[in-house]
C-alpha cells in the first residue's frame, strides 16, 4: 500500500465525516418541532409547569441556544464547533454539554456492547471453524448446534425471556439497572462484581442470538477452504493438525469474518438502543433514545456523529490492518 | 511498505481515539462535572430505606437543586420536593390548608388586597439559620424581577408590594383583589405553588437563577442530597429538621430515599421489580399493569386497595381540544356533534370497570369543586346544554346542518374531503383511552385515527387540524383558573403557537365579561358561583373543548418494607399520593416500617 492510497483513504474518511455531520445537522431541523417548546409541554403535562407567557420564555431560550439565527449561520457555526469536537449544550439537560453526556454514557456502551460483539465474534468464529474441521471430534463439532438454533433471535426477545425467567421467576440475577440500587460506584472488587452481575443478562441477550451467525459464516468458509491446494499441501508436508488448523485454515477463513466484524460494530448501536433500554442501562443507546424523544438535536447529532466517526475510522483502520493479515493485499 | 502501513494504522487509530480522548479532556470526569459523589456513604438498612422508581424522558440536570434554576434544568419531581418547603400545603382530600413554614396566611379583609403571612418561629434552614421574612420577601421579589421564573406573571401583574413587617411577618399588597393568590401561588399542592428559597445563599450568587445548588444550597426540607448520578439520586434524612421540633410531624422513620432512574426501561420490567420488592413505589401505571402487580404481590396496594380503578383523582382532567379558529372546528355545532358521538358510560365500562371517571367538567371534582358542580346554578346549566349526552343521531343531524354528507364509507365529507378527526395524543399516557375515542368517533362517521407521533405536541401548539387529547392543569379549589383558560387574552392568533392547555384559541366577549366579573370574587361569594356557572354554561353551549375523562394516578405502593401509604381508606394528611408531587414529602415522612 503506497502513500497515495493511504492519503486517499484518509481523505475519504474526512469526506464521510463531513457528509455525516451535514446530514445529521439538517435532518432533525426539517421537522417543525421545537425541542424547547416540547420540553415545556412535557413539564406542563407531568409537572404543572405553565408560566403565564411560555412563548416569551421559549423565545428567550431559543436565543440563548442560538436557534433564532438563520439556518446557514447555525450550520457554519456548527461545522466550526464539530472541527473542535464541541457539540454544544443539550437542550433538554442544559447546562450539560453533549460532550459530557456522551462521555458519561460511553463507558457503559463500550463495556457491554463492544465486549459482547467481540466475544460473539470470537466464540462464533472458533466454534464455526471447529464445526467445519473434519479432524475435530464429533462432540466438539456439535457444540455450535445450540447457538445455530438461536441464530436470529433478536436481542430484545432474548432479553425479555432472560429477564422473565432468570431475573423475575428464578431471581438469580438482577432485573435491570447498571448496578445495585443504593450502591455508589467505587474502585473496589465489591462494586466490580456487582457491576458484572448486572451485565450478565444484557450480555447474554446479545451474545446468545448472534454467535450462531458467526458460526455459520465461519463454517461455510471453513468447508470451502478444506479442498484448497495449500491445505492439501500442508497435510502432505506432514504438519500437525493444530498447525494446519491455526496457520493454513483459520487464518485464511478469517478475512471475510474480520470484514463482517467491522460492519457488525456499526450495528452495535441498534442493539444498544434496544438492550440498554430493556435493562435500564445508561449507555449511548439510551442517551440517543431519550434525545430523540425530546427532540434534543444537539445530542442527536452529537451521538450520531460520534458513532459515524468511530465506525468510519474503524473501517479505515481495518483497511490498514488488512495487509498485515493477507500479504497479497500489500502489493495491490 | 509494511512500516508505512503500520504508521497509517497507528494514525487512523489515533484519529479514532481522538474523539474519545478529547471528550475525556474536554469534559471533566462526570464526578467532577455534575455528579454528586459522597466521600463515603453510610450504610442504611433496606428496611429504613425507601426505593422509588422514577424516570422521565429528559429529567432535570444532575446536581440542580436550586428551585430558581429555570426548567428544564430544575424539577421538584425527582426528589427535590424533599428539600424545599412552602408557606403552606393544601390537603386536597380534606379541603384544608396545612400550615408549614407559615403559621398563618390571611387576607386582612374581604377586599382581598392585603395578605399577611406569619412565619413559624422555629423554621430553620439546613445550615441552622432561621427562615425569616427576609427570605420570603427575597423569594417574592425574585419572582417579580425575573421574567424567567415560573410565577413571574402572577407576581408582576398582581403584587403591588412585599414588605417585611418584622422578622416573622410579611405583608403582601395587591394591585387588585386577588382572592386566589394565596391558594394558587403561595400554597403547594400537586405540582404547583412556590417554595421559599434562602436569601443569604442566593443573593450571594452572581446569577441566582444559574447557580445549580448541588448539595451546598441551604434548604428547609427534611432530607439532604448525598449522592446523585444518572442512575440514581440518594437523599438522607437530616437529624435537625425543624418541623419535628416545631411539632409539625413526628420524627420520620424513613432514613434514606433512593430515586432510581428507570431511564426508558419498559414498564413491564419496572412492574416486575415492584413484584420482587426491589421498589417500594413507582411512576403511575396503566390499569392492566397495576392490576397484574396487585395480583402477583399481596404486599402491594393501590389508592383503592386491590380494587379497580386503583387510582386517585389527579389534577389533569382530559378533553379533546380543537382549534376553534379553524374550519370546520370553528362551528360550535360541529364541536357539539363530536361530543354527542362520545359515549362516556361506555368509557367508564371499558376502561375503568364501571367507576365514574368520564367527565363533563374541565376541572377535577375535588371537594370544593364537587360542591360547585352540585350547586343549583351549575345543575341548571347542565340541564340546559346536556354536555354529557351520547346521541349519534343528533350528532348526525348537526353534521348535516353544518353541510357535511356521509360518503360510501359512512364518513362525513364536505367539498370532497372527509372530516379530519385525527386525535393527537401521547402513547405513554393515552395508550388506553385514545383508541377507544377514535373508534367511537369513527362509528359516528368522523375520519378518526390516533397520532402518537413525536410531533403530537407540536401539532397542538401549532393549532393543526384534528383533535388534541390534553389536560387542564388549572383548577383545584374553585373553577376560576379552568374557566380562565378560555379567556380571549389567551387566544393565540392563527399562525402563532398556543400555550399548553390553551389550545382552543377561543374568543368571546360575552365570556370574557363573565370572567372579569368573577375574577375579584372569592369562590364562596354567591355572585362568584352564579357567574362561574354561567361561564361554564357557555363552555358547554359552545363546546369550547370536549371534556372526556378525569385523570387517575394509579400508583403501586409496596407494603413489604413500608406501610401507611396514603389511600382512599387511609388519606393521612389528605394530600394526593404521588411521591413526586410537592406534597410527596408529606407522604414519605409519614411512612411507617412494616417490620420486615
Amino acid at each position: 500500500m503506497n502513500v497515495k492510497i493511504i492519503l486517499k483513504r484518509l481523505l475519504f474518511l474526512v469526506l464521510v465525516i463531513w457528509a455525516a455531520s451535514t446530514i445529521v445537522f439538517f435532518v432533525p431541523r426539517l421537522s417543525p418541532r421545537s425541542a424547547i417548546r416540547e420540553r415545556f409541554g412535557e413539564l406542563a403535562r407531568t409537572g404543572g409547569f405553565s408560566p403565564g407567557d411560555m412563548e416569551k420564555l421559549i423565545a428567550s431560550m431559543e436565543k440563548q441556544f442560538g436557534l433564532d439565527k438563520p439556518l446557514l449561520e447555525q450550520y457554519f457555526q456548527y461545522l466550526n464547533n464539530v472541527i473542535h469536537l464541541d457539540f454544544g449544550y443539550s437542550l433538554s439537560k442544559y447546562p450539560s454539554t453533549v460532550t459530557q453526556l456522551i462521555a458519561q454514557a460511553l463507558p457503559w456502551s463500550i463495556g457491554l456492547l463492544l465486549v459482547t460483539t467481540i466475544l460473539s465474534f470470537a466464540i462464533g468464529t472458533v466454534l464455526g471453524a471447529i464445526a467445519a474441521w473434519p479432524r475435530a471430534p464429533g462432540w466438539l463439532r456439535s457444540t455450535a448446534t445450540p447457538f445455530i438454533l438461536l441464530t436470529g433471535v433478536p436481542p430484545v426477545i432474548m432479553g425479555i425471556l432472560l429477564v422473565f425467567f432468570i431475573g423475575f421467576r428464578l431471581k438469580w440475577l438482577p432485573l435491570g439497572g447498571a448496578y445495585s440500587v443504593g450502591i455508589v460506584p467505587t474502585f473496589s472488587w465489591t462494586f466490580f462484581f456487582d457491576l458484572m452481575r448486572h451485565q450478565i443478562l444484557p450480555a447474554l441477550s446479545l451474545i446468545l442470538g448472534s454467535v450462531g451467525g458467526w458460526v455459520l459464516s465461519m463454517r461455510g468458509m471453513g468447508v470451502t477452504i478444506q479442498g484448497e491446494d495449500y491445505v492439501n499441501f500442508a497435510e502432505h508436508k506432514g504438519l500437525t493438525g493444530r498447525r494446519i488448523f491455526r496457520d493454513y485454515y483459520l487464518r485464511n477463513a478469517m478475512l471475510p469474518q474480520v470484514t463482517a466484524l467491522a460492519l457488525a460494530l456499526g450495528t452495535v448501536v441498534t442493539s444498544a438502543i434496544i438492550v440498554e433500554g430493556l435493562f435500564g442501562l445508561p449507555g449511548v443507546g439510551t442517551l440517543l433514545n431519550l434525545a430523540i424523544r425530546a427532540n434534543d438535536f444537539p445530542v442527536i447529532y452529537g451521538v450520531v456523529l460520534f458513532i459515524t466517526i468511530a465506525v468510519a475510522t474503524l473501517m479505515t483502520v481495518l483497511e490498514f490492518i488488512y495487509p498485515l493479515l493477507d500479504p497479497r493485499i500489500r502489493n495491490q | 511498505m509494511v512500516r508505512l502501513t503500520f504508521a497509517a494504522a497507528l494514525t487512523s487509530l489515533a484519529l479514532a481515539l481522538t474523539p474519545i480522548t478529547t471528550f475525556a479532556q474536554d469534559a471533566p470526569s462526570p464526578a467532577a462535572a455534575a455528579d454528586i459523589v459522597p466521600a463515603s456513604l453510610p450504610e442504611v438498612p433496606r428496611n429504613q430505606t425507601v426505593v422509588l422508581a422514577w424516570g422521565v424522558s429528559s429529567g432535570a440536570t444532575i446536581g440542580t437543586t436550586n428551585p430558581w434554576s429555570v426548567p428544564p434544568t430544575y424539577t421538584h419531581q425527582e426528589g427535590n420536593n424533599l428539600l424545599w418547603e412552602p408557606l403552606m400545603y393544601f390537603a386536597i382530600y380534606k379541603n384544608e390548608f396545612i400550615p408549614w413554614l407559615a403559621d398563618s396566611m390571611d387576607y386582612t379583609d374581604d377586599t382581598f388586597t392585603t395578605l399577611v403571612i406569619k412565619l413559624n418561629a422555629q423554621a430553620q434552614w439546613s445550615d441552622g439559620t432561621p427562615v425569616t421574612s427576609k427570605d420570603v420577601v427575597y423569594t417574592f421579589q425574585g419572582q417579580i424581577d425575573n421574567e424567567r421564573l415560573q410565577y413571574h406573571n402572577q407576581f408582576s401583574q398582581e403584587v403591588a408590594s412585599v414588605t417585611a413587617v418584622d422578622e416573622l411577618t410579611v405583608e403582601v399588597k395587591f394591585n387588585a383583589p386577588a382572592p386566589r393568590f394565596k391558594f394558587e401561588v403561595l400554597t403547594e399542592k400537586f405540582d404547583t405553588g412556590i417554595s421559599i428559597v434562602p436569601e443569604a445563599y442566593l443573593s450571594a450568587q452572581a446569577d441566582p437563577t444559574a447557580a445549580p445548588g448541588r448539595d451546598e444550597i441551604p434548604h428547609s426540607g427534611p432530607f439532604n442530597v448525598v449522592a446523585w448520578n444518572n442512575t440514581q439520586k440518594i437523599l438522607d434524612l437530616r437529624p435537625d429538621w425543624w418541623a419535628v421540633k416545631a411539632g409539625r410531624v413526628a420524627e420520620p422513620a424513613v432514613k434514606r430515599v433512593i430515586m432510581v432512574n428507570i431511564l426508558n426501561q419498559p414498564i413491564d420490567t419496572v412492574a416486575q421489580r415492584i413484584v420482587n420488592n426491589e421498589f417500594d413505589s413507582s411512576v403511575d401505571m396503566r390499569a392492566q399493569i397495576i392490576g397484574t402487580i396487585l395480583e402477583q404481590n399481596p404486599d402491594v396496594q393501590s389508592w383503592t386497595g386491590k380494587e379497580s380503578p386503583y387510582g386517585y383523582l389527579d389534577w389533569w382532567p382530559n378533553s379533546l381540544w380543537v382549534n376553534t379558529q379553524l374550519e370546520p372546528y370553528s362551528d360550535p355545532n360541529v364541536r357539539k356533534a363530536i361530543s354527542l358521538a362520545i359515549d362516556r358510560n361506555l368509557i367508564d365500562e371499558i376502561l375503568y370497570e364501571g367507576a365514574d371517571i368520564a367527565t363533563i367538567y374541565p376541572f377535577p371534582l375535588y371537594p370544593n369543586l364537587q360542591a360547585f358542580a352540585d350547586s343549583p346554578e351549575v345543575k341548571a346549566e347542565e340541564a340546559k346544554y346536556e354536555p354529557g349526552k351520547f346521541d349519534p343521531e343528533e350528532s348526525a343531524k348537526l353534521m348535516t346542518e353544518a353541510g357535511f354528507t356521509q360518503n360510501g364509507d359512512g364518513l362525513w365529507e364536505k367539498d370532497g374531503k372527509t372530516f379530519d378527526a385525527t386525535i393527537q395524543a401521547f402513547e405513554t399516557i393515552h395508550g388506553d383511552i385514545a383508541p377507544v375515542l377514535a373508534e367511537m368517533l369513527r362509528n359516528a362517521g368522523f375520519d378518526a385515527n390516533v397520532n402518537f407521533g413525536t410531533d403530537a405536541y407540536q401539532n397542538m401548539t401549532d393549532g393543526k387540524a384534528g383533535l388534541y387529547l390534553f389536560g387542564h392543569g388549572a383548577s383545584l379549589f374553585d373553577p376560576f383558573e379552568a374557566l380562565n383558560l378560555y379567556d380571549s387574552d389567551f387566544a393565540a392568533a392563527a399562525g402563532a403557537p398556543a400555550d399548553a392547555g390553551r389550545f382552543s384559541r377561543y374568543s368571546n366577549p360575552e365570556y370574557d365579561a363573565l370572567i372579569n366579573e368573577i375574577s375579584p370574587l372569592d369562590s364562596s361569594d354567591p355572585k362568584f358561583i352564579a357567574g362561574a356557572a354561567k361561564a361554564l354554561g357557555i363552555y358547554w353551549r359552545d363546546t369550547i373543548d370536549i371534556p372526556v375523562i378525569q385523570w387517575l394516578h394509579r400508583i403501586p405502593y409496596n407494603n413489604h418494607y413500608w406501610t401507611n401509604w396514603p389511600s382512599a381508606s387511609n388519606p393521612g394528611l389528605g394530600t394526593n399520593g404521588a411521591f413526586w408531587a410537592h406534597t410527596g414529602m408529606l407522604v414519605i415522612t409519614g411512612l411507617q416500617p412494616s417490620g420486615n
